[in-house]
């Protein structure tokens, strides 16, 4: 029992970490539309940010909150330099810019920092719990706290803010919020930065639960924070943590207790999420969309 | 007039030398040797790449010092992004268009089997593959062309058994390992060393390099009752795996694979995890670890030093990967020496079968990179470390790591 | 007037194809020989992508099976790779059958991301069903007798060519079968019902069009297309592995499409060039660490700003004003 359990726990920690950068996914998507690649990157290029103000002697909370602004400044320019350009072409040119940024910020990382291993110490204190046999850590624990917090944040933002309504307005209808008086094009760029932002806090607190880091860290992550996404929901922000948690949970159960699947933990996770797609095309959480004809 | 007659002369000299010898090899010139390799300089692998630069700031050292037999040694190592598609091509590219004289320290297992029959069928020499599959130094008889380097993975298996079955041979043991051909290859001889006793591995986690923890495959390990560790993992692999098993308070003793075990990453364990955890590790080493005291004064290690600073001043000289890159670029510096002046593949397979380097100045002391026409595995010792005081410490002396 | 272009240009295009081996050195043309391949690959997505507007990036998994096909059949089953390659397609036409009927229930970027998760499960599974597939070593071809002229060059009508020469004819002879192929879907009904979906589909479904099954049907059509191109690319390459069909070779796919321009027909080709020569020019550049890759995205993105429609495109909105002014000359 303490083994199953010790699974669930330790899985929930890994889906926190998914959790984290899908929601910066979700956000990106709702607010903007664009499924954006490079995210993280982006995530990955903001860590590195915030390890070379540290390695410069920046206090730790100091360059933390660094690291958030220019990471939103950071977003913003890359809306307004590369995404606004394609925003009226198809779906496929604004996703091969964003295929396009990945390669770019992923290159850049490995130029600057050449492509040695970093570490970035833990925000939360080492301390592990005891509880029953089961071990949790005080950093997971903090992963996950602060993705819900994540979560009301963005649940305020966007329910009870005039920016977060015009924010979701000009994403789901730009022509009617355009004639409402609502800077779309700003918007965007808004929508931009503040997934940058959250990708930033995703970076800062994921690169200590890897041990170290270089400029890969978030190239197998997103493909498990894409599947939370998609599984909770792409719109929904409670989707991307609760999509997280259950890959987390359902990828170390899988590994544990299914030893034919064990070395398919990945692709059998994966096809649960189509199967649950089936039945629900639009996540967990996501809210159908209405056809209009 | 004169002129004329001279130039006259002079050509039909130089014809008449090049239609009395045999047509020469490519790549070889009379004062030009190219070779080539491929490297994952870009992509997931990329920490890799310091095993390309630092044969090629090698090679700048000697042909500073007027390379060899007068001929200067040009080693074009391109990136496959350590995809054995891409190996294929770039592979075809060196032999097809830029006429290299020998495949040289191409990195990977995959990428090197992807490689293997074509070059042979080529009849290009594959020297000194950058992996320790133990068929590359075992099938020489159906690929005469080929030749490893490091200790076999099979040899390196059968010393941490053989260290076990010493030290502590009921012990319940418990191994992570990475889910392909390189951990497959480790495993089959870390099985066969503990013989019978292989039913004391009471359980075997694997991982694709595609995730991001172990900490289910730890969790499992040490709810096995497990007390002894092996890790066949990659760095970052070793890093999350220590890093887990001192989260759930697991205190067993640890063997790391020599893949994963440099200083730095064993630092990294240390600092993030915590350092009891890996306090006792074990290792096998075959080359000097630029980071240890022991070899502060050694003289190997002060030619790396210098050649570092001379050639590669912006890179780290405390990754380890560059002196293994020196290692084997040294070797074949001289078995080009003993292939002589006219320089043909025949002759460079023939010094690669005859290797006798008691003092290849950047591999540990006592160890002979030794080969034969029977024996096509280069380096078959090694030495046991013990980590302890925030380094590796030997442990006992140079010892057989045979296949 | 537009298809007179058309059949010009497409003639142009197949009289470049047959003499350009002539004009370049053996190496050179089987390095084009991987452009037809991939040619072939992004003809496949444009199906898909072009008629159904449904983006895939999962087609790496249908060359891998086309690929695999071929290997397996070549090394243990001794059959002629010429052979394979037929059946490599029809293997994947049924695999993209059986993967469209559940997911093309899928919409937009859902659908997307279930394809990217067969891209990213695909290696994962090939290693898995290492009896089969020779695991991460994977199969090599090399040594096999069924595989056409491998090293010493293929005699045909009374000539001897290269390997190199003769990976080229073959990848080219059958891209340009494909590409008469893919133009002949365009302009049929099939097409048309798969445009109208892709424009309004629910407009489409109110006149009779059967969406799902269209569109089933096209995304099993560029699977078939992906598994040829995965056979020409084990035979090109003499072997498989799991470590040539990462994920990053179907986001390869979509960028070539997207270079090349959506619904285009020959452009492709540059779209199929430009994955093939860039990361090689990159490199040629600088190799210091990370520097290719800063150019390769440099170049990727500045591309799609200038000619967001690819360079099929740019050559539409060079040529539009052409026949319209000879329209009203006429």
């Amino acid at each position: 029992m303490a083994d199953l359990l010790q699974q669930v726990v330790s899985g929930t920690a890994t889906g926190g970490v998914y959790a984290l950068l899908a929601l910066a996914l979700v956000l990106i998507y709702r607010s903007t539309g664009v499924v954006n690649f490079a995210q993280g990157e982006m995530a990955m290029f903001s860590t590195f940010v915030c390890w070379e103000l540290l390695d410069r002697g920046v206090p730790y909370w100091g360059a933390f909150f660094l690291t958030l602004l220019i990471s939103f400044a950071g977003g913003v320019a890359i809306e307004r330099l590369v995404v606004r350009p394609v925003e009226r072409a198809m779906a496929l040119t604004v996703v091969t810019v964003t295929i396009g940024l990945l390669i770019l910020l992923n290159g850049a990382a490995a130029w600057i920092w050449k492509g040695e291993q970093r570490t970035l110490e833990n925000p939360f204190t080492n301390r592990t719990f005891d509880v029953g046999g089961v071990v949790i850590a005080a950093q997971d624990l903090g992963i996950i706290a602060v993705s819900l917090a994540i979560v009301l944040a963005l649940w305020a933002f966007f329910q009870r803010t005039t920016l977060g309504l015009a924010l979701r307005a000009s994403a789901v209808n730009p022509d009617s919020s355009r004639l409402h008086g609502v800077r779309v094009s700003w918007m965007l760029a808004l929508g931009w930065g503040l997934a940058a932002l959250l990708g930033a806090v995703a970076g800062v607190l994921v690169a200590p639960t890897q041990g170290s880091f270089d400029q890969n860290l978030m190239l197998p992550i997103l493909i498990y924070a894409f599947a939370a996404a998609v599984l909770g929901g792409l719109d929904s922000p409670v989707g991307a943590v609760v999509g997280g948690v259950v890959l987390g949970i359902a990828l170390n159960l899988i590994g544990a207790y299914i030893d034919f699947l064990a070395d398919l933990r990945l692709p059998s996770a994966l096809f649960l999420i189509l199967v649950v797609l089936l039945a629900r095309p639009q996540g967990l959480f996501g809210r159908e969309a209405v056809r209009r004809v | 007039m004169r002129l004329v007659r001279l130039t006259a002369v002079a050509l039909a000299l130089t014809a008449g030398v090049a239609s009395a010898r045999p047509a020469a090899d490519p790549g070889v010139t009379s004062n030009e040797i190219v070779i080539g390799g491929t490297i994952p300089l870009s992509g997931i692998a990329q920490s890799y790449a310091s095993v390309g630069k630092g044969a090629e700031a090698y090679f700048k050292y000697v042909n500073a010092k007027g390379g060899v037999n007068r001929r200067k040694i040009t080693y074009k190592y391109l990136d496959d992004q350590y995809n054995p598609s891409s190996t294929v091509q770039v592979t075809r590219q060196l032999v097809q268009q830029e006429h290299v004289f020998a495949i040289f320290n191409s990195l990977g297992t995959e990428h090197n089997l992807s490689i293997r029959a074509y070059l042979n069928a080529a009849k290009v020499p594959q020297l000194f593959v950058g992996s320790g599959a133990t068929t590359f130094g075992r099938d020489y008889k159906r690929y005469p062309y080929t030749i490893g380097y490091l200790p076999s993975y099979v040899g390196e298996g059968k010393v941490y058994a053989r260290h076990i079955l010493k030290t502590k041979p009921s012990a319940k043991i418990g191994v992570l390992v990475q889910n392909d051909d390189y951990g497959k290859d480790l495993l089959n001889g870390f099985r066969a060393g503990l013989g019978a006793k292989s039913r004391n591995i009471v359980s075997m986690q694997s991982y694709d390099s595609l995730e991001t923890e172990v900490s289910s495959q730890i969790a499992r390990l040490k709810s096995s009752g497990a007390k002894i560790f092996v890790l066949i993992a990659t760095p970052p692999f070793v890093i999350r795996g220590l890093k887990s098993a001192a989260t759930l308070g697991w205190k067993p003793q640890i063997y790391v694979n020599q893949v994963g075990s440099a200083t730095n990453i064993m630092r990294i364990v240390a600092l993030t995890a915590n350092p009891q955890i890996i306090e006792g590790a074990i290792t096998i080493q075959a080359y000097k670890d630029p980071t240890s005291p022991r070899f502060g004064r050694d003289r190997g290690m002060l030619l790396y030093r210098r050649i570092m600073k001379r050639y590669l001043p912006r890179a780290d000289a405390n990754d380890g990967f560059h002196v293994y890159s020196m290692a084997v670029a040294y070797t074949f510096v001289d078995a080009l020496r003993k292939t002589g002046k006219n320089v043909t593949r025949a002759g460079i397979l023939r010094a690669v079968q005859n290797l006798n380097e008691p003092s290849n100045p950047f591999i540990l002391p006592g160890i002979v990179v030794k080969t034969s026409p029977t024996d096509h595995f280069p380096i078959e010792q090694g030495q046991l470390y013990r980590w302890h005081g925030n380094q590796w410490n030997p442990l006992g002396k140079v010892i057989s790591a045979k296949p | 007037m537009r298809s007179a272009l058309r059949i010009g240009g497409f003639l142009l295009f197949a009289a470049v194809v047959l003499v350009l081996p002539s004009r370049v050195s053996d190496f050179r043309a089987q390095e084009l020989a991987l452009v037809g391949i991939y040619f072939i690959a992004i003809l496949g997505l444009n199906v898909l992508t072009g008629y159904t507007g449904v983006i895939s990036l999962g087609h790496g998994a249908f060359m891998a099976v086309g690929a695999y096909t071929t290997a397996i059949l070549v090394a243990d089953h001794g059959v002629k790779d010429l052979y394979t390659i037929p059946i490599a397609g029809l293997v994947a036409f049924a695999a993209g059958f059986a993967f469209g009927i559940p997911a093309l229930r899928l919409s937009g970027p859902y659908l997307a991301l279930a394809t990217f998760g067969i891209a990213v499960s695909t290696p994962i599974v090939i290693k898995k069903f290492d009896n089969l597939t020779g695991g991460t070593g994977g199969i090599n071809l090399f040594e096999s007798p069924d595989l056409t002229g491998a090293f010493f060059g293929v005699h045909v009508l009374g000539r001897t060519l290269t390997f190199n020469d003769w990976i080229y004819y073959l990848s080219w002879t059958i891209a340009l079968a494909l590409l008469v192929v893919a133009w002949a879907i365009s302009v049929s009904p099939f097409g048309r019902a798969l445009r109208a979906v892709r424009d309004n589909e629910i407009a489409a479904t109110a006149s009779g069009i059967w969406s799902a099954s269209h569109k089933t049907f096209a995304f099993a059509v560029s699977a078939f297309y992906a598994g040829i191109a995965g056979s020409l690319l084990a035979i090109h390459a003499n072997s498989v592995s799991p470590g040539g069909f990462q994920f990053d070779l179907s986001i390869k796919l979509l960028v070539g499409l997207a270079i090349g321009g959506l619904g285009a027909l020959v452009p492709l080709a540059a779209g199929a060039a430009f994955l093939v020569y860039l990361p090689n020019w990159a490199q040629d550049l600088s190799k210091a660490p990370g520097v290719p890759g800063v150019i390769y995205g440099a170049v990727l993105i500045v591309l799609m700003l200038v000619i967001p429609g690819g360079v099929g495109g740019l050559l539409r909105r060079i040529a539009s004003p052409l026949t319209t002014r000879l329209y009203a000359r006429s």
